[in-house]
């Protein structure tokens, strides 16, 4: 979503959000030989340059292999105008059905092309509607199941050979659905419901300094404090995370204008808290603060890009764009220098997710918020904010103490056919909340 | 003036979170006097369950302190929209921070969004809006009755959040949102008891290249005439859901750990001799072991409304 209601276009290095009907996936669209894998289909991203974000493509078979699970299918994408998408039910202009199921059974016989026909039929027509119509020719059964359960095996049928895909811009609210339902494991659990809280319970705007410490989000928790920050405004968020690198994958994918990116100062907890309280010792160029570093456990060091981002196996190089070598000091010096005085002029509230122990954090960083801000700290386990309630409670440093979760329920909403999603998630994580005291 | 970003005095004017416990606490403002029903002007006393505060007192005091009452004390808070919706004059029902995030988070608003609400209500999901949507964005709302959005404009003033926001008495279900708006919006927010009537107004007012689209409603039947309405104006990616929010009450609890092995043995000679029952229990003092409870309060709030939220895709003509 644009601020000034125009789409920019799809340029090379953006992160792009790909969705084939319900299915989505983030992207980097690295070079023009990037390709995506959907399922079987390998997309050529290609001609997606230049064209406007939201556009709908049209996957074109331009070669098949016989791969190990299966025909792979390689595609090229064209642009397509969204009128060519229309309702299948349309296209095959459908109209009988049957009452009830009392006259289908389960034989097997129900379809009379086989697999093999299927798959000459996928090669020879670009269309799904094409397929779909010839499956339905071929169906025994189709016009004596209800219109529900017609509507279902088309909508079934739709989902296996739909040929459209459409290009996104990457959000937070696009990312977390995609991130949480790959592998909620490496967003430390977050869900929806709970991100949305964290984001409001943290009070994070365009005013003010905020500070966050995660242990690992692919940067989900810094992008979404970050898009809340917003562009051209004043708010300033300092990012601690324990590993040599921190994870930005969501961040970046945002593409934020350099100004924002700026505000957002990541740090690595254990070397800037150590400048913090000793840094006006050591002059700042001096190369003996980085031997001195390297004796601490997880300090960012020289060697940036060789180090092992948690997430990832392999090194992102151009995540870690340093300035000169031996010129002046380095980045991650810099950027400690740059927390330090933020820390000093102290912060409009703390958010914690961490795979560590949430007290001893707090015990560090609750003294760098001012009174009368909030705090909030995320664990997938209550048994942890419990300890840390009790904690803060008999501090009596904050109050308004709360330990939240939460329900999440979707309806699917359709005319006489409305009940809640047959699944649903468990797990929302717990939130303790509560404003800091003078 | 508190509203606006993080301060860290109080000033006169401002409004103060009186903050007693976890069940009682009270937005205040900070002025010295105010005026009572008969006209007069007299000081600004406040009464609570822990005794008087003298207002005036307050004025110039570092936010996150405690104050003396006459028979207790208090913390005084800097306002957030969480504690704000929790204080709050209600001159409607409103919604609350759970549901408000689910809504803010689907509606991406952020700095420089510009979103349209209907009804205004009590505001309470306005400053929300505001909170995330300024120093660059704006928020226009609607409401259909004259006295609340007189107050609710009155009260943003007062807040200090005039700049980003502009009240509407309107009633948009059959005049819908003025003309000005059309194409105007990232996002468009209803909470009505018909919200299919302002669907298409909704799809007026977003801009050209898309939007996000929520309506909140108690009942099932409103989403279902919503949904259908937002599918034939060709919204997408159309979801209902609910949010509920439970909280864990966290306690200290000493429990006695009884021993019920001895009743296997049989007595021995000097107990049967000396005791009857309920002496030989209180020879063996009872065990005591603390654990750190968790447990869900009796009454939670079982049903708030059905969020819908559907995005208008790009470049759907509006004619």
């Amino acid at each position: 979503m644009s601020t000034d209601g125009t789409t920019p276009n799809i340029q090379l290095g953006d992160y792009i959000v790909i969705q084939r009907q319900k299915y989505t996936k983030l992207q980097k669209f690295g070079s023009l030989d990037t390709t995506s894998t959907l399922g079987k289909e390998t997309l050529e991203l290609k001609s997606l340059l230049d064209q406007p974000y939201g556009s709908t493509f049209k996957m074109c078979v331009k070669e098949t292999k016989t791969g190990k699970r299966g025909a792979q299918r390689q595609h090229t994408l064209e642009l397509c105008s969204d009128t060519e998408l229309r309702s299948t039910r349309e296209v095959l202009g459908i109209s009988s059905s049957g009452a009830d199921n009392r006259d289908i059974c389960d034989n097997g016989e129900a379809q009379a092309l086989k697999s093999s026909d299927i798959e000459q039929l996928r090669e020879a027509c670009n269309e799904s509607s094409k397929i779909i119509e010839k499956l339905v020719e071929n169906s025994k059964t189709f016009h004596t199941r209800t219109e529900y359960s017609q509507e279902k095996y088309l909508l079934k049928k739709e989902k296996k050979y739909f040929e459209f895909v459409q290009i996104r811009q990457p959000t937070i609210r696009l990312m977390v659905d995609i991130f949480y339902r790959q592998d909620a494991e490496k967003i430390m659990g977050i869900r929806v419901d709970t991100l949305s809280q964290i984001i409001s319970y943290s009070g994070v705007c365009g005013f003010g300094s905020y500070l966050l410490y995660e242990s690992g989000t692919n940067g989900l928790l810094p992008a979404a404090m970050m898009n809340s920050i917003g562009a051209g405004t004043e708010g300033t968020l300092v990012h601690m995370h324990p590993g040599n690198v921190p994870q930005k994958q969501a961040l970046l994918a945002l593409k934020l204008p350099l100004e924002q990116q700026k505000r957002c100062v990541s740090v690595n907890l254990y070397s800037v808290l150590r400048e913090f309280y000793q840094g006006n010792v050591a002059p700042s160029i001096d190369p003996t603060e980085v031997e001195a570093e390297e004796t601490l456990p997880e300090t960012p060091n020289e060697e940036q890009p060789e180090a092992v981002e948690p997430s990832t196996k392999k090194p992102k190089l151009d995540e870690a764009p340093l300035s000169g070598n031996n010129k002046g000091p380095l980045r991650w010096q810099i950027e400690n220098k740059r927390a330090s005085a933020l820390m000093h002029g102290k912060f409009d509230s703390l958010v914690v997710a961490a795979k560590e122990h949430p007290s001893s954090i707090l015990q560090a960083l609750l003294p760098l918020v001012r009174p009368s801000r909030p705090v909030v700290v995320f664990s997938t386990c209550k048994e942890l904010l419990q300890e840390t309630y009790m904690e803060l409670k008999t501090s009596g440093k904050v109050t308004a103490l709360h330990v939240t979760s939460n329900w999440l329920r979707t309806y699917q909403i359709l005319p006489n056919r409305t009940h809640p999603e047959v699944n649903m998630s468990g797990n929302s994580g717990y939130l303790l909340t509560g404003f800091t005291l003078k | 003036m508190s509203f606006l970003k993080p301060k860290t005095h109080i000033e006169q004017g401002d409004i103060v979170i009186l903050y007693l416990s976890v069940n009682s606490m009270h937005a205040i403002e900070a002025v010295p006097t105010i005026v009572n029903k008969k006209g007069e002007t007299i000081q600004h006393i406040f009464q609570t369950n822990y005794g008087s505060l003298k207002v005036e007192s307050i004025i110039g005091v570092e936010y996150g302190s405690r104050v003396e009452l006459s028979k207790g004390w208090a913390n005084v808070l800097q306002p957030t929209p969480e504690l704000w919706t929790q204080t709050l004059p209600h001159r409607t029902q409103i919604i609350y921070t759970p549901d408000i995030s689910m809504i803010l988070h689907q509606l991406e608003v952020r700095p420089g969004a510009v979103v349209i609400e209907s009804g205004t209500g009590s505001g309470s999901l306005s400053h929300y809006f505001l909170r995330a949507l300024k120093p660059t964005g704006h928020l226009h709302t609607f409401d259909f009755h004259e006295a609340r959005a007189d107050q609710a404009r009155d009260e943003f003033k007062r807040h200090g959040l005039a700049a980003f926001v502009t009240v509407y008495h309107r009633d948009v279900c059959n005049l819908g949102f003025s003309s000005e708006l059309d194409g105007a919006a990232d996002a468009v927010f209803l909470d009505l008891p018909a919200p299919d009537l302002a669907v298409p107004h909704a799809f007026k007012a977003l801009k050209l290249s898309g939007g996000r689209f929520c309506s909140f409603s108690p009942c099932i039947e409103q989403s279902q005439r919503c949904i259908q309405e937002l599918t034939k104006l060709g919204f997408n990616e159309i979801c209902s859901m609910e949010v509920l929010q439970q909280e864990s009450v966290i306690k200290t609890r000493s429990l006695p750990v009884i021993d019920l092995e001895f009743l296997k043995l049989p007595k021995t000679n000097e107990t049967t001799a000396q005791t009857t029952p309920s002496a030989e229990e209180s020879k063996t003092p009872k065990e005591l072991k603390k654990y750190l409870t968790s447990s869900n309060p009796q009454t939670l709030p079982g049903h708030t409304g059905f969020l819908t939220f559907a995005t208008l895709p790009p470049n759907i003509p509006k004619a």
